[in-house]
């Protein structure tokens, strides 16, 4: 199938303050896709996203539209609307004004406008609310009310800027479904930025992960969360042991002193890597069977699995099993080759530790920190 | 609503002791003049008189609506302008605005005397340019200037504090969904500023209708608006009486028009303001 170009950015470079925030961004984004912008906070997506729109303009390179440069067109004239992070709803206007505001602007018959919203109300699910006052709505609503507001002017592109960060968790999920399914109806496609790896993976055709103002890895969310390119992207998707690894040959990998048959080749003989080991991908087995041995430090029980933190040689290591083992006990790992990924090290190596600090409780904490950072 | 403690009531005191003794007392006392004779006796006369002033009711009420029909429109696009500017700008530009306000009001009448006087500096600089002198003083026009100067700071504020707090987020969403930077201030900016037009409107309006001062030295003498009448009225015991009257009635008069723009303003942005 092939699908037209819709934007390009072509050695895309912007600071703020002398510090860069995108660092020679090329890529493109084809015309009906979902892509999702992925990254901690201050990693630029942000700011790539703000480029598209016009709100900024870029120090270096070029933003095309549909082939035709556009750093120039200020956002009025961009076939490109927004939905802001904290929606943007215009308080002096009801619920039917916001959603007509970018049809009054282009002066079309007030019978076309009534038609228009209301069926952009039926779509979001907001029969009856015309008359509402927006600041008395739901976080929800008020989310609906703003993709419907952007939907109307029936733009090329769509961009959501973190647009269910503010709604609680089974919100977030049903809203996911229901962005998906939008996309899939009108055919728009939506760029959409967030920091929930999550999110990214359950919703997006295509999902590109940013870190340090630089793009790491552009794929289909089962390449990225499968076939991580380093060490960071392997970190940020998904849970992960991270390892200090050695291709001692094609197809051979040796660490945590025990080499393990795997599926890569082409590294150097000897070539140091990092090695990415997925916590579900760890059978646990009796000592006498196992690859690699150690000791149980930690249980959690999940729901679906327990969790299990595992000392191998003073690297804790995650582990997901559907089965019991108590804090203690010495076990056995068996890891299948085709479960073992093999990365280039990368400036990224090494700084992402093993799981001997981990815990819910800081792992929520950071979450918080992040959200006040936006 | 929940019971006050003592010790709350005793914090509230001595601002409601303040409130009768200087609010409600002089309001009483106005209302009792304006319903009495001297020697005591009640009386509609005084409510009477007021049809003699009723010319200069109205050529005051025009005055003060000239004045400020103007600030807003020069005030406006200056709040406008400032809360555009940088941050450190702004402190800049309204420290600027506010500094005439903390000199007396006499003090900048006379100034503004002495320098639109006939033979003050203005004329004098005209003059030594080989311009003809231009008379000034003792028009309406400079009275209106002189309320216009005077009470412009009015404005400005109350529509600057309005205008700098406005989410720029709405401005990008507006732009968004395709209105240019005119289209931006006529249906996002000018609307949401609604409050703080009305609070500027009613702090210009309230003193260009009762000021005397402004009308006696800039007027030259020419112009009585109503707040020299009740002035004048005022320095004679005998007079007491009406002043009293027509202060009461323009007092009422100007609750009135509040409560009038109040509803207004209500109506205009959905219950934005308290």
């Amino acid at each position: 199938m092939k699908q037209e170009k819709v934007i390009q950015l072509q050695n895309i470079s912007k600071s703020f303050d002398g510090e860069k925030i995108l660092n020679n961004i090329n890529l493109y984004i084809r015309d009906k896709e979902f892509i999702t912008l992925l990254g901690p906070s201050g990693c630029g997506k942000t700011t790539m996203l703000r480029l598209i729109a016009g709100f900024e303009t870029p120090d270096e390179g070029t933003i095309l539209f549909e082939g035709k440069p556009i750093n120039d067109v200020p956002p009025y004239q961009r076939s490109v609307n927004t939905v802001f992070q904290k929606y943007a709803l215009f308080p002096h206007l009801n619920v039917f004004e916001n959603i007509a505001f970018g049809l009054r602007l282009k002066k079309l018959p007030e019978e076309q406008i009534r038609k228009q919203v209301k069926d952009m109300l039926a779509l979001v699910n907001l029969k009856g609310f015309e008359r509402r006052n927006v600041e008395r709505l739901s976080g929800g609503q008020q989310q609906r009310v703003a993709i419907a507001r952007a939907l109307i002017n029936h733009p090329k592109v769509l961009l959501l800027d973190e647009p269910l960060a503010a709604l609680d968790l089974k919100l977030r999920k049903d809203m996911q479904v229901e962005l998906k399914n939008m996309q899939k109806r009108t055919g728009i496609t939506f760029i959409y930025v967030t920091h929930d790896q999550e999110e990214a993976l359950s919703m997006s055709d295509t999902v590109m992960v940013i870190a340090e103002g630089e793009i790491q890895q552009i794929g289909t969310p089962t390449d990225i969360y499968n076939e991580p390119v380093n060490a960071f992207v392997a970190d940020f998707i998904g849970e992960s042991n991270i390892l200090d690894g050695v291709m001692t040959a094609d197809y051979k990998a040796t660490f945590s002193g025990h080499t393990f048959d795997c599926v890569d080749s082409g590294f150097e003989k000897n070539e140091k890597v990092d090695i990415v080991v997925r916590p579900e991908d760890v059978d646990v087995v009796p000592c006498e069977r196992g690859m690699l041995v150690g000791d149980v430090t930690g249980v959690t029980f999940k729901g679906v699995h327990y969790e299990i933190i595992v000392d191998i040689r003073g690297f804790k290591w995650m582990i997901q099993s559907t089965d019991y083992v108590a804090p203690g006990d010495h076990i056995g790992l068996s890891i299948d080759p085709d479960a073992i990924h093999v990365m280039k090290k990368s400036r990224f190596s090494n700084m992402f530790g093993d799981y001997s600090s981990f815990s819910d409780e800081l792992e929520k904490l950071s979450d918080l920190s992040e959200e006040e950072n936006e | 609503m929940k019971k006050r403690t003592l010790l709350e009531r005793m914090a509230s005191a001595p601002h409601l002791v303040w409130m009768v003794l200087f609010i409600v007392a002089p309001l009483l006392f106005v209302a009792y003049y304006a319903f009495t004779t001297p020697d005591g006796s009640f009386t509609f006369e005084n409510i009477a008189a007021l049809s003699n002033h009723a010319e200069t009711f109205l050529f005051s009420v025009c005055m003060a609506l000239i004045s400020t029909v103007i600030c807003l429109l020069i005030g406006y696009p200056l709040a406008y302008c400032i809360s555009r500017a940088s941050a450190r700008a702004q402190k800049i530009l309204i420290m600027l605005i506010m500094l005439p306000m903390w000199m007396n009001l006499l003090i900048r009448t006379y100034s503004m005397m002495a320098i639109l006087d006939d033979g003050g500096f203005l004329n004098n600089l005209l003059m030594r340019l080989g311009f003809a002198p231009v008379h000034i003083v003792g028009t309406a026009g400079a009275v209106i200037f002189g309320m216009v100067y005077n009470f412009l700071p009015y404005m400005v504020l109350p529509i600057h504090s309005v205008i700098s707090k406005l989410d720029w987020r709405l401005i990008e969403a507006a732009n968004d969904l395709g209105c240019n930077n005119f289209r931006v201030l006529t249906r996002v900016i000018l609307p949401l500023s609604v409050p703080g037009i009305i609070s500027g409107l009613t702090m210009v309006f309230v003193p260009s209708i009762s000021t005397f001062y402004i009308s006696q030295k800039l007027g030259g003498g020419t112009f009585e608006l109503i707040g020299d009448t009740i002035e004048r009225q005022f320095q004679n015991p005998v007079t007491y009486h009406v002043g009293a009257s027509i202060s009461l009635v323009m007092m009422i008069l100007i609750l009135i028009s509040l409560a009038i723009m109040n509803r207004f303003s209500d109506s205009e942005t959905g219950g934005m303001i308290a």
